[in-house]
């Protein structure tokens, strides 16, 4: 547990001295994005007034969901390039499973404070606007967004330890852009009735549960996911995600 | 009881296949112990399996087969408390960039546990003994090679272990800087460390190891004492000849008296068309005349000769018959 702690602490340090482009990172464009689509459009009615409200939850989620991968993904890169940093931790007297659980908790902590941060910048900016009905169940978010930013860092962690790193430009464009539109991020898993059956189809897509969880937390009033399977995708999700990426950083750390 | 400090038994490792590549035999069982406070070298060409050994004593690498003690304790079985008695200092320098040197150190004691007072100060003293005081706020890519390889040393030394294991730790240093960091290890050691060392140079292997094994193709060839191992050649002297000949002129040199064993070196492509003969002799009177002589009565058209004290170079050689290249 000292150690854990103790890597822990270095990971924290670390990410606090290089605060400022990390959070430049996570914050940049889901603040454009309420700037355009919460503001400037509502202002020409050119969007319905519900959007914004249905919009920043998820959009919550998507921050989350970057600063987690974010989080992980570029301390890893560093970690498991030619100098390979990470032996000096594998040594440690912890365990490689010990290592990637800390990974883990490290990107969590990131991904809530990125969260727990975006929330308010993003009140701040559609208030004015009027017409939204944010009413965060206090209780509720802050397990959640923890619940969230630890089944992003695991997702960080199986796309860190699988993807070779002159793939991760492909990373973005094909996974993390297409998880974002899908995610019921700009629209609730509620209203994809619309579609029939094939909106199980959106359920492959960990960002779902996530943007239902915040949807639930901050927005009550839309119609969100019941809480059983909102719960049970959240920790299926982890536990899949937390479990491959453990597997594969072991296979990327032992030889 | 006086138990080995490092015991390696029957290791084996295979690394498995991929695609497009076949499986590596990397090592082919390999056995050796190491007794506390030795200074022992593994060495032998690049890819001779000395990192893969080093690797499954440091739990790095996971051994297809074998057994590895640390003090009594299987790395296997336990491997948490063999990392507390074993520090690696590896091939690559993968100091923490974004920490500073001290910081380094201090968090290395973190990861082991170290109380607060003791890591402080033992990150001082390394930081002093290792002669890297004045980089203490510096972060590591700013080093050069020698200070980043002391401060691996420094590293490696924060959780006072028992064995430390160092990966050719003098490749891509200047001739200075190795011969600092010759004198760092040498002072180790005379403080009572156990040290591992591997290295493809002849001279650093001579100069520090106590007693080293020469590997090749993941097998120990020989091992013993530098001084042994050179004077387990025959003869005591070794007597080079390149040159150009229509019949072979290894049977009638062997002849002559004085010369007790011959060998053909293999010759790299630079000395295009000449052969090289490898002579152990015993440098008695009048030998080079008798066999130049025997040479030129051979129709030998001689281009070069060395006659030398045997090096570990030369032992290598004898063992496998071609030279081991930088």
């Amino acid at each position: 547990m000292t150690t854990f702690l103790a890597l822990l602490r270095r990971d924290l340090v670390v990410a606090g001295r290089n605060a400022g482009p990390l959070l430049l990172a996570t914050l940049t464009q889901p603040i454009l994005v309420v700037l355009v689509f919460g503001n400037i459009l509502p202002r020409m009615n050119l969007v319905a007034d519900g959007f914004r409200t249905v919009m920043l939850p998820g959009l919550m989620a998507i921050t989350m969901m970057m600063a987690g991968v974010q989080g992980v993904l570029m301390p890893l890169t560093q970690d498991l390039s030619g100098t390979r940093e990470v032996d000096e931790r594998i040594l440690a007297p912890i365990g490689v499973l010990g290592v990637a659980l800390e990974k883990i908790v490290a990107g969590a902590i990131h991904a809530a404070l990125a969260g727990l941060t975006a929330l308010p910048a993003m009140m701040l900016l559609m208030h004015e606007v009027g017409g939204m009905s944010v009413h965060p169940r206090w209780l509720s978010l802050l397990p959640l967004v923890a619940s969230c930013g630890l089944l992003s860092a695991a997702f960080g962690l199986t796309l860190g330890t699988t993807v070779q790193p002159r793939f991760s430009g492909l990373l973005f464009a094909v996974v993390l852009g297409p998880m974002m539109l899908f995610g019921c991020a700009y629209y609730p898993w509620a209203g994809l009735s619309a579609l029939g059956p094939i909106r199980y189809a959106f359920l492959v897509n960990p960002l779902v549960f996530m943007s239902e969880a915040m949807r639930f937390a901050v927005t009550p009033e839309v119609p969100h996911m019941p809480l059983g399977p909102m719960l049970g995708g959240l920790a299926f999700f982890f536990l899949l995600l937390a479990y491959t990426g453990a597997r594969s950083f072991e296979r990327r750390t032992i030889l | 009881m006086n138990s080995p400090m490092l015991e390696v038994e029957d290791l084996v490792k295979t690394y498995p296949a991929k695609r497009k590549t076949p499986a590596v035999d990397a090592v082919r069982g390999v056995s050796f112990s190491v007794p506390a406070g030795e200074f022992f070298g593994l060495l032998g060409p690049n890819g001779a399996g000395k990192s893969t050994t080093i690797g499954c004593i440091n739990t790095l690498v996971r051994a297809t087969s074998g057994r590895i003690t640390v003090d009594g304790v299987d790395i296997v079985r336990d491997p948490l408390a063999a990392r507390r008695r074993i520090a690696v200092v590896p091939q690559n320098r993968n100091l923490d960039r974004d920490l500073s040197v001290r910081e380094v150190l201090t968090y290395h004691g973190r990861y082991f546990g170290l109380p607060a007072a003791e890591r402080e100060a033992r990150a001082d003293r390394l930081l002093e003994e290792l002669q890297i005081a004045d980089k203490a706020k510096a972060k590591p890519p700013t080093l050069s090679g020698g200070q980043q390889q002391r401060v691996m040393i420094a590293r490696a030394l924060m959780h006072d272990p028992k064995v430390l294991l160092l990966d050719e730790p003098t490749t891509g240093l200047d001739p200075q800087a190795r011969r600092v960091l010759w004198e760092t290890l040498r002072g180790l050691h005379a403080g009572g460390l156990t040290i591992i060392l591997t290295t493809h140079y002849m001279e650093e292997a001579d100069r520090l190891c106590q007693r080293l094994a020469i590997v090749d193709h993941g097998k120990i060839l020989t091992l013993d004492s530098p001084a042994a191992l050179k004077s387990s050649l025959p003869g005591g002297r070794i007597l080079d000849l390149w040159l150009r000949a229509a019949a072979p002129l290894g049977p009638r040199l062997s002849a002559v008296a004085g010369v007790m064993k011959i060998e053909p070196v293999e010759v790299d492509g630079v000395e295009d068309g000449l052969e090289r003969l490898r002579l152990f002799v015993d440098p008695a009177e009048g030998l080079l005349d008798r066999v130049l002589r025997e040479v030129k009565a051979g129709g030998g058209d001689l281009h070069h000769v060395s006659l030398t004290a045997p090096s570990l170079e030369d032992v290598y050689i004898h063992l496998t018959g071609k030279e081991l290249r930088d």
